[in-house]
């Protein structure tokens, strides 16, 4: 009776599960089907599940509405420029902080803390009055340079640098490594867990960011793909859902493959960083 | 091979003075251990040698060489570290070659050294293996084929057996004296343990409190302490020491120096007393004798006595120390020592 | 003093020199001159123009109803937000909390939403919340109940984007409860059955506050992250129907180019009330909160 009673209750769970999984899943396999669809099938009643033929001429439209391709390519060159960039400038700075007493350290230290609590959304309009001051308004830098400091980063890798044992650095500078070949040699092979959440969480972050490009971006030559998506509403007009989810899908199916694939790191990045 | 000078050396971390005003040397060639308890400023002597935290005045010559100013990698000087700090993300052969590479070695040469040295640490088999596969004793060889291979005039030691079982520390302490042996290079050894210090050191370098009690062979440093703080830091158990009564002064002996016997002896030394605790080591027996003049331990090859048991305590002449009041030794040759002894004569009791 | 040691006291700060650029030049500059801006009636075609009117953008800030508008539109949105997704999240990590496969399958799917664009999101829910041909009306007819007309009302369009950040925000939070459950020595659990305290007790008594500061930690970024909102609206409502869903952010854009000045003073309101909140939220909660 009370084993009866244990496995029902085991089955309800497994159902509500699954059902709180539909909830989260079903939008995105939703977004699928109807950019496979016809326009008649979209305008259907009661809503057409799966597509009678799968319409891939959609994706051939939504990416004609602009030059997608070069919005793509913006994507991925602020996006890694954005990461390389920042992992140059957090090493030595996160090394600095956690190896090295020098005065006004931790003053600077709370600025870098100070930083990453003033969001972009305060800060866009000086920022782009400088951008476009400085005459580069019109080229990718004003959506890569801003980031430059990844003030979170920093905070992070110094901290996993901080674990590392003084005497590892020590015996390296009786090796007779110099600091930069101790930060290349040491620090980094040392800390690759740390440099890759927060390289994931770059990515993950500026693939997808909108305000920012949003602010920053008057040309179309230098949008990204996140923009040229949004914008498919205008271009395409709104009833138009078939084309629209198609090229949502184009946008989300990168990512989408990336956390198919990692999904273990991604979520023990997310977790690490929320819970450092 | 070089030898290694403190030249009016103090050291301040944050303020805190923690050795002041410091002269020694160590000599060319020798095995000196420092020995002391914690925070006796042992590790920063060694850290100063190799230039990790610099004295904050005074200096330190290699070689009759000042080399305040020379940066840790180039003083020719190679250090063992406590956890050892092996590069955990490279193979063992990369930890080994890695001074190398950074000083410019040529790569035929710096795998001839690495193959060599891998082999007389006995690590050939696992040049490329990572350190985190490796025992604790084998990551102990690593981090003594990596000093090696760097060919130092110095070779410095920081408490490298402390993590090592107590099996393996002993068979590590014979290695290592074979091993300055066969280099002939001055090692400079620091730990805590006073054992290893006797064992090891062509001399010891006893410190207390920032200052140096006592520099000497272990031998001299056992058996005439310059002072009453060596005499209870270097044996087990410490040097029993008791009230002479009159200015301060004070006796002692060795546990295995004393006599226990049912009849009074004529030692100067003589007191009655009853076995409180034995413990019986095997080659060896030790007894807490508790007396009107204090607890002495005594320490006895033979095991005749049994606890509860009422006996006499004697130590003969020359087995017997004073200390003055300033803590200081007092001498044989001294005129007072003497009537010191006679005063503790007069104190037996029966 | 000489070459080397000038180089050894100077390397420090030569390896942070970049990064305390970046944040110098990025974001403590631009809150000094976003200060500068808000004092100023500015041109931004001419600078020359500019003129300097003392705190009067401020005035005029707080004399304005569509700032007050958007300012309780962001409070509503922040308090449904914050509400909703710690209690449904709470709820959900303490259900998937034990370490089975299907259950990490789960928080994986759950987390999914916060790894794709807002943009994307936005876009999905947009037409899935499509009155006449949406799936969400579809479902609800479906099951007898009243259909919405979602973002399309001003009545409803709030929650809807609530709704959506909810949904969206979850999968996250509910991934750090679990870590923070999950941490927590089952030795306590065993000591509390010895102590005979039954599930609800051991949960108020000892779950509770031994996850406190990972829920603490939740309601600092939730709350900041939550008076940010602009990409839901953007894309969904465009501040629309009829303001109902103007957030200070979107308001702060929709005037960024007509009004510099205006727009920068809303700019350091919204600066000062996230210092406030953070401000406020670390000395109220703080001292309730159980640090181990």
């Amino acid at each position: 009776m009370t084993k009866a009673f244990h496995y029902t209750g085991l089955t309800l769970g497994y159902l509500l599960k699954t059902a709180i999984l539909i909830v989260f899943v079903f939008p995105f396999l939703w977004m699928i089907s109807t950019s496979l669809q016809t326009y008649r099938e979209t305008l259907s009643y009661p809503p057409t599940l799966m597509p009678a033929v799968p319409q891939w001429i959609n994706f051939a439209q939504a990416m004609s509405a602009g030059p997608f391709l070069t919005y793509f390519k913006n994507s991925a060159v602020v996006t890694l420029a954005i990461i390389a960039i920042q992992l140059l400038v957090m090493i030595p700075a996160a090394y600095a902080f956690a190896k090295y007493r020098f005065p006004g350290k931790n003053l600077l230290f709370g600025l870098v803390l100070l930083a990453f609590m003033i969001p972009g959304q305060v800060t866009f309009i000086p920022v782009y009055l400088m951008m476009a001051d400085w005459g580069i308004a019109k080229t990718l830098l004003p959506q890569i340079i801003p980031f430059m400091s990844n003030a979170f980063g920093i905070f992070l890798l110094r901290q996993y640098f901080m674990q590392i044992p003084e005497e590892i650095v020590e015996a390296a500078r009786l090796d007779n490594a110099g600091e930069f070949r101790i930060m290349r040699k040491i620090m980094v092979p040392m800390s690759m867990p740390a440099l890759a959440t927060i390289a994931l969480f770059s990515f993950v972050s500026h693939w997808n960011d909108y305000f920012w490009p949003l602010i920053m971006t008057d040309a179309e030559s230098i949008r990204p793909l996140t923009l040229g998506i949004a914008m498919l509403r205008e271009t395409e007009g709104i009833s138009n859902w078939h084309i629209i989810m198609a090229g949502n899908v184009v946008l989300v199916i990168p990512i989408l493959l990336v956390y198919l694939f990692c999904s273990k790191q991604i979520v023990k990045a997310f977790v690490y960083s929320g819970i450092k | 091979m070089a030898s290694i000078e403190f030249v009016r050396v103090s050291k301040a971390f944050d303020k805190q003075e923690v050795i002041k005003d410091l002269n020694l040397t160590i000599e060319d060639g020798k095995f000196t251990v420092l020995v002391g308890p914690s925070g006796c400023g042992k590790t920063t002597l060694l850290r100063m040698i190799a230039g990790l935290d610099p004295q904050t005045s005074g200096s330190v010559l290699i070689d009759g060489k000042d080399v305040t100013r020379i940066a840790p990698g180039k003083r020719g000087v190679a250090m063992v570290f406590q956890n050892y700090a092996i590069y955990p993300t490279m193979s063992v052969r990369e930890n080994i070659e890695f001074g190398l590479v950074n000083n410019k070695v040529g790569k035929a040469e710096r795998e001839e050294l690495v193959e060599s040295i891998g082999k007389a640490v006995g690590l050939s088999d696992y040049l490329d293996r990572k350190p985190s596969t490796l025992s604790g004793g084998q990551r102990q060889r690593v981090a003594l084929a990596r000093a090696m291979v760097k060919k130092p005039s110095v070779f410095l030691m920081d408490e490298p057996l402390s993590n090592l079982d107590a099996k393996l520390r002993v068979q590590m302490r014979i290695e290592l004296i074979e091993l300055h042996k066969k280099l002939g290079t001055t090692f400079v050894y620091v730990t805590h343990d006073q054992v290893e210090a006797m064992s090891m050191a062509d001399k010891i370098v006893l410190m207390n409190k920032g200052v140096i009690q006592q520099e000497a062979p272990p031998d001299t440093m056992y058996r005439r302490p310059s002072n009453r703080f060596t005499a209870q830091f270097i044996g087990t158990p410490p040097m029993n020491i008791g009230e002479l009564g009159a200015g301060g002064i004070k006796y002692g002996f060795r546990p295995e120096s004393a006599v226990l016997s049912e009849v009074q002896g004529d030692e100067p030394f003589s007191v009655r007393g009853v076995i409180a605790t034995r413990e019986m080591l095997g080659s060896e027996t030790i007894y807490q004798v508790r007396s009107d003049s204090g607890n002495f331990m005594v320490k006895r090859s033979e095991d005749l006595f049994a606890a509860g048991q009422e006996v006499f305590v004697g130590v003969a002449a020359e087995k017997l120390h004073f200390f003055g009041e300033d803590e200081r030794r007092i001498e044989e040759k001294q005129g007072a020592y003497r009537d010191y002894l006679e005063a503790l004569r007069g104190r037996s009791h029966g | 003093m000489d070459k080397q040691r000038l180089g050894e006291t100077l390397r420090p700060y030569l390896m942070i020199a970049p990064a305390m650029a970046g944040i110098f030049l990025f974001v403590l500059y631009p809150v000094v001159f976003l200060g500068y801006l808000s004092l100023y009636d500015y041109n931004l075609m001419n600078k020359a123009k500019s003129k300097f009117i003392g705190f009067d953008n401020f005035a005029e800030i707080f004399s304005r109803e569509d700032f007050y508008k958007s300012l309780s539109n962001t409070v509503i949105y922040t308090a449904g937000v914050v509400v909703l997704t710690l209690l449904l999240s709470l709820l959900l990590a303490v259900w998937l909390s034990k370490k089975s496969k299907f259950n990490v399958f789960v928080q994986a799917g759950i987390f999914t939403p916060h790894v794709v664009s807002i943009v994307s999101i936005a876009l999905v829910w947009l037409w899935m919340m499509e009155p006449n041909l949406g799936f969400l009306n579809y479902v609800l007819k479906a099951l007898g109940l009243p259909t919405s007309e979602w973002l399309q009302s001003s009545r409803s369009a709030l929650m809807s984007v609530i709704l959506v950040s909810v949904w969206q925000g979850i999968g996250y939070y509910v991934l750090i409860i679990v870590a923070a459950l999950q941490s927590i020595s089952p030795s306590i659990y065993e000591a509390a059955a010895l102590d005979n305290a039954n599930k609800l007790r051991t949960f108020w008594k000892i779950t509770l506050p031994m996850i406190s500061p990972q829920l603490f930690f939740i309601l600092v970024i939730m709350t900041i992250g939550s008076f940010k909102v602009f990409d839901t609206v953007k894309v969904m409502t465009g501040g629309g129907p009829n303001n109902a869903t103007n957030t200070l952010v979107y308001y702060i854009y929709e005037n960024r180019t007509t009004n510099i000045g205006y727009a920068s003073a809303t700019g350091v309101v919204l600066m000062a009330i996230i210092a406030l909140l953070t401000f406020v939220y670390f000395r109220l909660l703080s001292r309730r909160v159980h640090y181990q």
